[in-house]
């Protein structure tokens, strides 16, 4: 098949399936935090609330879209569509199953990691831009969060590469299917390096437990004060297809990605994706924020240094090993 | 380290949460039964007869800690029996201060007053908010009663027969 047609089909689908997922997984959040607290959640629109995403996009997107009179123009407009181009970007490599991927490339994971850490210059944008002091603080954390968890998250995604002498996202998966997956075997550094990746992924997608940089009790709505509708709910879809991704990264890393008996490859990859994503919400509604100067000390005291030897750990097992796994 | 522990601990209260049934219930659809108890408005009864049960005695318009209660007495002959006997020939409840504490339901010897469950439809003046002697026999009719009236409170407050409580002592 023609390049430019395959790789046509495969930004269509994956986008479209990727936005499909991250809307309903909003109705899911709804649903799953009201039961958490004892409550029935949206019910009003469809059966169960199925149809409150739709409803939630027809009222953004009704809303006009306000400028501040102080505020940069083109970059107040820019900086939202950048967050969502940037997080649907990582879902290029992912790979849903042996034959579905995007774009199979050598370099995946330094692909992931770097586009990962390009999400803080809209964020910083669009803090900047609003010339508001709180969206201003809101944007200075995220930038300080960002750039010291990606620290973590890139130590504790070499655990894998270095486990599978890959930086191919479907390579390491093809690796853990013929010997185990990375969070079980072998035991050590890969389930210490899942942990550590995500508190760190987490931290970079500005989710609670680490998501200093809205704080609403402090902070309004941190960088997202100024705007409103499609531009407030461009930031949000970010954030939650940031998650998205990360749920899907995390699973291929640590968890098999498409391995997994009985089913269809892609099954279990989506299934696997999908637990993490419910888990993920699960760790946001039951847990309280971080202080700042807390971010900082597990990021710097527990996480870098653990980082640095589960990565040692790896490299002494590939050594004495073989590479054998 | 607290926090990690404790982090735990509040994982798995939101997880048992969820398979719990919720406490909420879609409003305007299901709507929970009040309590048998609930005290938001006033009503006068009638008889099974159908003569009016209060006695113009003013017990309630004396326990009333809000002085809002007005009662006059009179003297005439019962329109069902033909029995001269007393009545409230004016009755007169000013709920702008009541602070619905079910005293004038406790005290009442006819059992006359009680509390219903449906409170009054808001008014656009301070005068609505009185309750003439016609809105409390109609309430009577309009709105579901209150289980108080003053012989159950009685019985519910007394300390029962008196073996019941030589028992009790001599635990």
């Amino acid at each position: 098949m023609n390049p430019w047609v395959r790789g046509l089909i495969y930004a269509v689908v994956v986008t479209n399936v990727f936005l499909t997922i991250t809307a309903w997984s909003i109705w899911f959040e709804r649903k799953f935090s009201g039961r958490m607290q004892s409550r029935l959640g949206p019910t009003f629109y469809g059966p169960a609330g199925l149809l409150q995403p739709v409803v939630d996009g027809i009222k953004l997107i009704q809303k006009e879209f306000l400028i501040p009179a102080s505020a940069d123009r083109i970059l107040f407009v820019v900086a939202p569509p950048l967050t969502v181009v940037l997080a649907l970007g990582t879902a290029a490599v992912i790979p849903f199953n042996a034959d579905i991927i995007a774009a199979d490339l050598d370099i995946g994971v330094l692909y992931l990691l770097a586009l990962g850490s390009l999400t803080i210059i809209p964020v910083w944008m669009s803090g900047w831009s609003s010339n508001n002091k709180y969206a201003m603080l809101g944007a200075m954390r995220a930038v300080a969060q960002g750039v010291s968890y990606e620290i973590p998250l890139v130590l504790a995604s070499l655990v894998p590469v270095i486990l599978a002498g890959s930086m191919s996202l479907s390579d390491i998966v093809r690796f853990q299917i013929k010997h185990g997956w990375f969070a079980f075997w072998p035991p050590g550094p890969g389930f210490f390096a899942f942990l550590f990746f995500l508190p760190a992924s987490l931290a970079e997608a500005n989710r609670i437990p680490f998501d200093i940089p809205e704080a609403e009790s402090e902070l309004i709505a941190g960088v997202t004060t100024e705007y409103t509708g499609m531009g407030f709910g461009l930031l949000y879809l970010a954030e939650y297809l940031h998650t998205l991704v990360i749920s899907a990264v995390a699973s291929v890393l640590f968890f098999g990605g498409w391995d997994g008996p009985f089913a269809p490859g892609l099954h279990w990859m989506v299934l696997k994706t999908l637990a993490l994503f419910a888990g993920i919400f699960w760790v946001r509604w039951s847990l309280v924020r971080f202080r700042s100067d807390q971010l900082m000390t597990i990021c710097w005291r527990y996480l870098v240094p653990g980082g640095l030897i589960l990565v040692m750990s790896a490299g002494l097992w590939v050594h004495f090993t073989k590479g054998g796994g | 380290m607290f926090y990690f522990t404790d982090s735990l601990r509040s994982l798995s209260a939101s997880m048992r949460n969820v398979f719990r049934k919720p406490t909420t219930v879609e409003f305007p659809e299901v709507r929970r039964d009040r309590p048998e108890r609930f005290r938001a408005s006033f009503a006068l009864l009638h008889d099974e007869a159908g003569d009016e049960m209060c006695i113009g005695c003013k017990a309630c318009e004396r326990i009333c800690p809000s002085e809002i209660i007005t009662v006059e007495l009179v003297k005439k002959e019962s329109p069902i029996t033909g029995k001269k006997r007393a009545y409230a020939s004016e009755f007169v409840l000013d709920t702008n201060a009541c602070i619905y504490c079910e005293l004038c339901v406790q005290v009442c010897p006819a059992d006359a007053i009680v509390m219903v469950k449906l409170a009054e439809e808001p008014k656009f003046n301070r005068q609505g908010l009185v309750l003439t002697m016609e809105r409390l026999y109609e309430n009577e009719k309009l709105r579901p009663l209150s289980w108080a009236n003053a012989t159950r409170l009685v019985e519910m407050q007394s300390p029962g027969p008196a073996s019941a409580v030589t028992v009790a002592e001599d635990k």
